[in-house]
Parts: structure tokens; sequence; C-alpha cells
């Protein structure tokens, strides 16, 4: 379980990144989070591994208290929670298998990290993940040798193999085309239901938010302006996030269906 | 039709005052330069030395092609390899602080700015003069061309690594911050992967020029091909000069021709 | 070699690539024993010997300024020298580079033959270039000029068939289908997109001669080295000295100022 409670963050420059954030996301959601750019999305999923640190407010991740986790704590924490990138962000000529067992590093002993050694229980556990996303036959190709949507499956695969928790995705299909980012996302979703992880993603394509997600998230000026299940969203409610006046002109197709929605601005 | 294509080309961003500029300076240099050459035509002496010079070389000395004793050319080619192996290896491994110190994403601008004037300095000063200075340490013979060597690489290598390191992806660190990683197995994860492979590939181009280059070793007797190369030359052995240089050009193709496969493979996958 | 294989738990069997990094660790060591052997290199002797490198070194500080005086002459015949030979070995590499180019000769025979004029001239040493123009044509300028123009036309002529190798022929296509000449075609649809690389080579290797040109002197090919090999003989180290500090800032100095163009070109 993750809970945001009254937690704000401002960035040393001055900038308010958060503001009075209040959330709790059960273990196994599915959320997405939605909002200009510039709103807060990627600020928000910073702290919830302490990427970020937040100003104010109390923070909770599976009931640790992550404010106050430091050096080999902060570590060890992070490791139990995924993280995907728009950008991939892996190891360049490295196999993909190699990518994926960079995330079991922290777990081997000395001598096996410093001569990049893996044992044959890492090697089968990396393998499977990359089962898991559909890549085993790339296990050992070269990572820069692969498409967009297949690289982010070997990101995705990376942070199956330390069984984490939580994934929090940063934007994470945003440099795919339409039809991988349904393939990744299907991943994701396969992924959430199959293994109960929480998953946290950040996205800009609001129909691929509605389409997967549980719940949404809207954030607007570092506040959230929104909170509920996916089939409470309207069309109001996106012009709400997106615009920030709720009367908007462009009447919407959605019609709210649950009764507890929050709007409050 | 034509017109318009040339309309065109004549669009592109004009660096017509760049270039005219630069012609200027050429025509200048080039003129000033003629100063210093005096165009003697080589006089009958001189084109009958040219011949005896290609003849020679055309019709090489067998006998020591083929010859395999530590006086033979393929002796002379095995110690030349081995000297500009070492040199690049132990040059390659020196290269390495250097970079570091030289990459402006590393270190702060004053000691980035003092590790490329050293590098310079290492890089200009002509290796005839290390060849000297190392024979002093080392006693004439190919372990002063390897010292020799290990130095003059310095210069390129390191120049080429660190435009290596300023390409790092660091994306990368970002993810394995999230995951918990240490410094250590940052770098050592990370890191390394990425430059592992440029590096080898510069290291292997370096070789291949070093090999070129171990001839000069000879002049100041540190060993290698170059000695008795010269030794022939200055003695009119031009039999000898012939066979000697087959075997070197043999030798460079060959390398080259490996070198290139090797490099397109570490950098390509 | 042995192929591993691995189980997965749903039954899946993968073949294990091993990586190949131990075994070319593994040769590169044993080479790396022999020709510690072959060149009798010994870390010991470094060590208890080691400080004589600097004998020298210290003995150019402070190099006698009163040298400077016979410096500037030969160091205008270096720049001259490598000046001369890059300028005449960059044009002459042109012609060369366009007939190696497979893109643009359609024999293969003729590209071929060219590649491997270029290659051979690449491989034999600017020195022994250097040594047997002095046998012919003189000790002096001449025959550096001849060493340095002769690697310049290897090196450029490489590069520069590369680039042309690897241009987009579209546009030489184009023109060639609108009635203009091979030749036409060549100079509206090639030269545009090769001359800034070209020119940029050319410096490159200019900068390169520079440096070059003052071991050539060694042979008795003119310039610098004439003076530094002089001044060895007769340990004069403080010249020598001297001679280098005027070599490190003239190669500076050269170094900026073609580097600031070479970026400007790109
Ligand atoms: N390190 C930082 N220092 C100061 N301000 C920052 C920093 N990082 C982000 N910000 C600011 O905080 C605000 C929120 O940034 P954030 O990256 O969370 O936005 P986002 O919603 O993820 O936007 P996008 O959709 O473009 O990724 C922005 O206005 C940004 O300029
Ligand atoms: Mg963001």
């Amino acid at each position: 379980m993750i809970k945001f409670e009254n937690v704000s963050k401002i960035y040393p420059n001055g900038h308010v990144g958060l503001k009075n954030v209040d959330l709790q996301i059960e273990q196994g959601e599915f959320v997405a989070i939605i909002g200009l750019s510039g709103a807060g999305k990627s600020t928000l999923l910073r702290c919830v591994n302490k990427m970020h640190d937040i100003s104010s407010g109390k923070l909770t991740v599976n009931g640790v208290n992550v404010t106050q986790l430091k050096g080999k704590e902060i570590r060890r924490f992070r490791s139990k929670i995924g993280m995907i990138f728009q950008s991939f962000n892996l190891i360049t000529r490295t196999t993909v298998l190699g990518n994926v067992l960079v995330s079991l590093v922290p777990e081997l002993s000395w001598w096996r990290r410093l001569l990049g050694v893996y044992p044959a229980t890492a090697k089968i556990a990396g393998l499977k993940a990359l089962d898991n996303v559909g890549i085993l036959d790339k296990a050992y190709t070269r990572v820069d040798q692969l498409s967009g949507g297949q690289q982010q499956r070997v990101a995705l695969a990376r942070t199956l193999v330390g069984d984490p928790d939580i994934i929090l995705a940063d934007e994470p299909v945003a440099a795919l085309d339409p039809v991988t980012a349904k393939i990744v996302m299907d991943d994701f979703q396969r992924i959430n239901r199959e293994m109960n992880i929480s998953i946290l993603l950040n996205i800009h394509h609001v129909d691929l938010a509605v389409a997967y997600a549980d719940r949404i998230v809207g954030i607007r000026q570092g506040e959230i302006v929104f909170d509920g299940p996916t089939s409470a969203v309207t069309q109001e409610i996106i012009d709400e996030i997106y615009q920030g006046h709720g009367s908007s002109s462009i009447k919407g197709s959605l019609e709210p269906v649950a009764a507890e929605v929050v709007v409050d601005a | 039709m034509s017109e318009m294509i040339e309309l065109k080309l004549n669009e592109q961003p004009s660096k017509k005052r760049q270039y005219l500029l630069l012609g200027g300076i050429i025509l200048a240099m080039l003129l000033w330069s003629l100063t210093a050459i005096t165009f003697s035509a080589p006089d009958d002496g001189g084109a009958k030395i040219a011949g005896n010079i290609i003849k020679g070389i055309l019709s090489p000395d067998m006998q020591l092609l083929w010859n395999f004793t530590s006086q033979g050319v393929f002796y002379l080619l095995f110690e030349t390899i081995c000297i500009a192996f070492l040199g690049t290896i132990f040059g390659a491994i020196l290269s390495i602080p250097f970079a570091f110190l030289m990459a402006p994403s590393v270190v702060p601008k004053p000691v980035y700015l003092i590790t490329r004037f050293l590098v310079v300095v290492i890089r200009t000063i002509p290796s005839l003069v290390y060849g000297l200075m190392f024979v002093r340490v080392s006693g004439p013979g190919p372990f002063a061309g390897v010292l020799t060597m290990s130095l003059t690489s310095i210069g390129m290598v390191s120049k080429l690594y660190v435009d290596v390191i300023e390409d790092i992806d660091r994306g990368i660190l970002e993810a394995m911050d999230a995951m918990g990683c240490t410094t250590f197995e940052k770098i050592r994860f990370g890191i390394i992967p990425q430059l592992i492979a440029n590096f080898s590939s510069i290291t292997i181009y370096r070789f291949d020029m070093n090999l070129r280059d171990a001839t000069i070793l000879g002049l100041v007797g540190a060993g290698g091909i170059g000695s008795p190369l010269i030794f022939a030359m200055n003695s009119y052995r031009w039999h000898q000069v012939g066979s000697i240089l087959i075997g070197l050009v043999v030798l460079i193709l060959i390398v080259e021709a490996i070198s290139n496969k090797l490099r397109a493979k570490l950098v390509n996958g | 070699m042995r192929k591993r294989t691995l189980t997965l738990p749903n039954g899946k069997v993968v073949t294990e690539q091993r990586s190949k990094v131990p075994l070319i660790c593994a040769i590169l060591l044993v080479f790396i024993i022999v020709a510690m052997r072959v060149t009798h290199f010994s870390f010991r002797t470094l060590a208890t010997n080691g400080h004589q490198f600097f004998v020298i070194l210290g003995a150019m500080f402070p190099p006698h300024l009163d040298f400077l005086n016979r410096v500037w002459q030969p160091l205008f015949d270096t720049i001259k020298m490598s000046f001369l030979g890059s300028l005449l070995g960059a044009l002459v590499a042109v012609p060369l580079a366009v007939l190696s180019a497979t893109n643009i000769v359609k024999s293969k025979l003729l590209s071929g033959f060219f590649k491997l004029v270029l290659s051979i001239m690449r491989t034999l040493p600017t020195i022994v270039m250097a040594l047997i123009a002095t046998f012919i044509f003189g000790l002096g300028t001449m025959a550096g000029t001849l060493a340095i123009f002769i690697f310049t036309v290897s090196y450029v002529g490489k590069l520069t068939y590369e680039q042309i190798e690897s241009l987009d022929m579209g546009t030489f296509e184009a023109l060639e289908s609108l009635g203009l000449t091979r030749l036409q075609a060549f100079r509206y649809g090639i030269v545009p997109q090769i001359l800034p690389t070209y020119l940029s080579t050319s410096l490159f290797s200019f900068e390169g001669n520079l440096r070059y040109a003052a071991i050539l002197g060694y042979v008795g090919a003119g310039g610098l080295g004439i003076i530094l090999n002089e001044q060895l003989g007769w340990r004069d180290y403080g010249n020598v000295g001297m001679i280098l500090t005027v070599l490190i800032v003239t190669v500076g100095l050269i170094e900026l100022i073609s580097q600031t163009a070479r970026q400007k070109l790109q």
C-alpha cells in the first residue's frame, strides 16, 4: 500500500512540484496518472521510491516511512520497486539477458559483482522474466538491435526479475507507435492481474489510460484535481484536468457511472 | 529542369564567404611555402639512383625474406608486432586515467584543461626523443621501443576515449539508482559495458597505427624491423630493402583487414 | 565450444550462449607474456632504472633561450614542408578518390586497382619514403615535402573515397537523368555533399603532418628534425628543450586554428 498524507514537494529552486497531496493506493491497483506537461506527474512517481525527497507530509510505502530511510536502506527499499522510463534506459552494447540480470546485481556476492558472473539460478530467473513478456528468443541479442517496443519489454522484464511489489512507469509508451504501445500496455495489464503487482503509470494518451487502468488520478499544477475509478471519468473531467475550467465547451461523450467521484478544484 | 535542381542546390545555406576566406589564406600560405622548396631538377645521378632503387625493391632478396632465424624478415616482423602490441596495451591502460581527467562531464574545468595541455605536450614531442630517453632506461633494443610506444599512444588514444566517455548514456544510471544499486555497481554494470566495446575498437585502431610507426624506432636503436631497414637503405642494399618492405606492407595490409573486421563487429555487435 | 542449456520452470529450454570474454582474455594474456619475452620487457628494470628517463627530461629545463634564433628557420621550413605536402597531396587525392569509389567508377577492376595503390602508399612508412627521397633529390625540404605529399594523398584519398561510397547517389542519378554529363553531375550532386568533410580531413592531416615533419629532418629531409638530431647528438639538452618548446607552441597554435576552422565547416 502506498499512502501520501498531505505531501508537498518544493524543489530547491522554490518551484512547487507537489502541493498537499493525499492519495492511497492499495496493493494490486492499476493507476494511471494524467495531467499536462509539467503538472507534476513524474515528481509524484519519483517520490514513491525516494528518487526525490518530499518536503513535508508523510509518505508510507508498505508500512515503511519513506522519509526516514537512508543510505543502504534506500537501496534495499528501491530494489522492491520497479521503475520504467520513457527512454527505456537500457545498457547499450549489452545483451538482453545482461540487461535483465542487472536487477539482481545487488544480491550477488562481491566476486560475482566484480567479474559480472551470474549464477545459473539468476539466469533462469532472468529468462523466465523475458518469457513472461514474450521476448525469450531475443535473450542473447544486443539491446541496440531491438525495436523500441522490444526494448521497453526488456525494461519491463528487468523490473520483473527483481520480484517487485510496485512498478512505477513514467510515460512508458510515449516513444512507441500506437500499435506497439497497446502491446506494451497489454503486458502491464497482464502483469498487474496475474502477479498482483501495483502499477502507477504516467501517461499522456487519455484513451489508453481509460482503456487499461482501474483508477485515474488527475494532476494539475502539483495538486490532485481528480481521483476516481476509470468508469467515473467523463469528458468534462478530462477537460477539467487539462484545461482547468469545469464548464468545458466540448460536451463529453462519456457519462458518469459510479457515484463516488471526487472533484476538488 | 536542370536549372531548377541547380537553383535548389544554390539555395542550400551558402558557405561562400567562408570558403572564399579559406581560399585566400591557402593561396597566401602556398606562395609562402614555395619559397622553401628548391625545385632542383634531379640530375642524372638522381634519376639513376631512382632507377636502381626501384629495380632493387622489385627484385627482393628472397633469402632474407624466407629466412626464419632471428635475422630474417619473419622474426623481425614478429618482434615488431610484439613491440607494437605491448606498446598499445600499456598505452591504452595509461590512457584510461588521462581520458577521465580530460572529460568535461567528469572533472571540473581547470583539471581537464590542464590534463589536455599535458596530453598535447606528450603527443607533440617526437617519438625519436622518447626513444633516446628510454634507451637510457632499458638499453637499446625492443624494450625501449615498447616504452616509447606506450607513451606515444597516449595522445591519440586518450583523446578518442574522451569522446566515448562523453557519449555515455546516463539514463541507465538513473535506472540503476531506481534499482537500488551502489556507485560501484553503477560503474561496473552501467558504465564499463558501454565503454568497453568502443575502447577496444580504438585500441585496435591504434595497434594498426603503431605497427606502421614502429619503423621510426629503428632510427634510435629501439628495436623492431626499422633498424635493419634503415641500415640496408643507408648501405644501398636495395634488394634487402625490397624484401623487408614487402614483408612490412603485406603484414600491415593483413593486420588492417583483420582489425577493420574486428572493429566493425565490436561496434555493431 | 561446449553448449550449455538452461531449463525454465515452465519446461522451455534455452541454449546458453557463453560469453567469449574469458577466451579473449586468455589469448590476450598469453600473447602479452610472449611479447614480454620477445621484447625483454621487465618491470624490475623499469622500477630500478626508470628515473633515467627523467635525467634527459630534467636537462631540457630550462630551455636555452639564446638558441631560439637558430630555431626559426628550420621551424618555418617544417611548416612550409608540411603545408605544401598536405595541400598538393589533398588536391591529388581527389581524382584518386573518385577513381577508387565503386559507386562512381563502374569497373570493379579499375576502382580496386586504385584502392590497392592508395593502400600500399599508406602502408609504406613515411620515414622510408623520406629517406629514399633524400637519395634521389638530395638532402633538404624537397625530400620531406615529397614524403608528406605521398602520405597525404593516401590518407585523404582513402577517407574521401570512403565518404563518396557512403553517399546517397540519388542526386547524382537525378542529375544524370536530366542529361548532365557524369562530370557535371559529380560537380553539382556530389561535390557539395563531400566538400565540408574533405576540407576537414585535409586540415586534420595537415595537423598530423606538422608533427611528422618534425621527425623527417632526422633522415636529412629538412626542417626542425635536422637541428633536433644535431643537438641530441651533441647532448645539448637545453637546446633540445628549446626546439621542443617551439614545436609544442607551434603545433598547439595551428591545432587551435585548424580545429576552429573544422568546427565551422561541420
Ligand atoms: N529538479 C528540478 N528542479 C526544479 N524544478 C523541477 C525539477 N524537476 C522538475 N521540476 C519542475 O516541477 C514541475 C513538475 O515536473 P514533472 O517532471 O513532475 O512534470 P510532469 O508532469 O512529469 O511533466 P511531463 O509530462 O512533461 O513529463 C515542472 O514545472 C518542472 O519544471
Ligand atoms: Mg514527466
